[in-house]
C-alpha cells in the first residue's frame, strides 16, 4: 500500500509523534467529524438502528475503499466512510420517509417503563 | 447514496455540508431533537474517557484475585468498580482485558474499521484507523513494536487481537518496576491509552516514556 496516504503518515519513516504521548492527541480533525460521529451513535442509542448494523456499513465502506485502485480512489479520510455509512443507513432505513415510525412507537419496540 | 442535495467540490466542505444538512433533516422530521447530538457527545467526553481505563489498570495491579477476575470475564469484574454507565450499543459491550506477563506482550489492533472499547480508552487516535497502519500491525507486529519503542525480548511472544463486533480487546499491561510504595491513585496516572492498546509500556515516573 502506498502513494495517496497523509504525508505525515510514511511506515518508511516511522510513526506519527502522537504514537507515543498520550496528551493532546487528536480525536477529531475537524468539527464536522465530531458532530458525524455524535449523529451515529445518537441514533443507535435511540434505537433507529443497531450499532451492529452501523458497523457492518462502515467495514463495508471502507473494505471497498481498501479494495479500489489507488489511483482510482481518493485520499484516505476514514470520517468520509463514516459519514457514508451514516447516510445510507439512514436512507435504507427511511428515518427521513413520510411514515417513518419512530422506535418507541413500534410493536414489540422499545418497551417503557411503567 | 441519493442525490439528496448537491455539494461543493471540495471533499473537507462537502463533507461538512452533508454532516450539517443530515443532522438538520433528522431534526426538521422529528427523529431526534437539537439537543440529541450534544447531549450524547457530552457523555462521551466527559464520562467515557481513558480515565476509566487508567483506574481499572490501577486496580488490577494492586489487587491480584481482580486481575484474575478482569480477564476471566472483564464486563463483570468492570461492574465491580464505581466506573460511569456504559451506553448500551456503543461499543462498550463485550469488553475484554488481555494481560500482558513476563514473555508475553499483547497488542490491539482492528483491520476492517476501528472498533475501539470507547468507555474504557475514549475515542481512538486518529493513526489507529489508518490503513497502513492496521495492515502492518496485523502483518509483522514486531517491526511495528520497535519502531514505536516498545523494546521486546527475541523470546517475548507477540499476541495481536483484532477486535471486532464482538470482542473489543484492550490491554493490562505489566505494571513497572520501582512503583512498591506508590496508591492506587498514583498508578493509575502512569497507565497511557498507549499502554492499553499495547503500543507502548506503562512506565515509572522518571524512567523515561519509552
Amino acid at each position: 500500500m502506498s502513494g495517496d496516504h497523509d504525508d505525515d503518515f510514511d511506515p518508511e519513516a516511522g510513526f506519527h509523534p502522537s504514537c507515543v504521548g498520550d496528551v493532546g492527541r487528536p480525536e477529531f480533525d475537524a468539527p464536522w467529524q465530531r458532530r458525524a460521529f455524535g449523529l451515529a451513535v445518537a441514533l443507535s442509542e435511540f434505537g433507529h438502528y443497531p450499532w451492529e448494523e452501523f458497523q457492518q456499513r462502515l467495514i463495508g465502506a471502507i473494505g471497498a475503499w481498501q479494495e479500489a485502485p489507488s489511483d482510482a480512489r481518493g485520499r484516505w479520510e476514514y470520517y468520509e466512510h463514516w459519514v457514508a455509512a451514516l447516510s445510507g443507513l439512514v436512507d435504507d432505513r427511511g428515518l427521513l420517509e413520510p411514515g417513518y415510525v419512530m422506535p418507541e412507537d413500534r410493536e414489540g419496540g422499545v418497551t417503557h417503563a411503567r | 447514496m441519493t442525490e439528496r442535495f448537491s455539494y461543493p467540490d471540495d471533499r473537507e466542505a462537502a463533507s461538512a455540508a452533508q454532516v450539517r444538512a443530515l443532522e438538520a433533516l433528522l431534526i426538521e422530521k422529528g427523529v431526534i431533537s437539537g439537543q440529541t447530538v450534544d447531549k450524547v457527545l457530552g457523555y462521551f467526553e466527559s464520562e467515557m474517557t481513558p480515565l476509566n481505563g487508567r483506574r481499572i489498570v490501577a486496580r488490577a495491579w494492586v489487587d491480584p484475585a481482580f486481575s484474575d477476575r478482569l480477564v476471566a470475564d472483564t464486563p463483570k469484574a468492570v461492574a465491580e468498580l464505581d466506573l460511569p454507565v456504559g451506553m448500551a450499543g456503543a461499543e462498550g459491550e463485550h469488553l475484554a482485558a488481555v494481560r500482558n506477563e513476563p514473555g508475553v506482550h499483547n497488542v490491539v489492533i482492528c483491520t476492517l474499521c476501528s472498533c475501539f472499547p470507547w468507555p474504557v480508552l475514549g475515542l481512538p487516535p486518529y493513526w489507529y484507523k489508518d490503513p497502513v497502519f492496521r495492515a502492518r500491525a496485523a502483518r509483522e507486529p514486531r517491526v511495528v513494536l520497535t519502531e514505536l519503542g516498545v523494546p521486546l525480548d527475541d523470546d517475548t511472544e507477540v499476541r495481536v487481537w483484532d477486535s471486532s463486533g464482538h470482542s473489543r480487546w484492550f490491554v493490562v499491561p505489566q505494571r513497572p518496576a520501582g512503583t512498591d510504595g506508590m496508591t492506587e491513585d498514583e498508578l493509575a496516572e502512569l497507565v497511557t491509552t498507549e499502554a492499553m492498546m499495547g503500543v507502548a509500556l506503562a512506565s515509572a515516573p522518571g524512567a523515561g516514556t519509552r
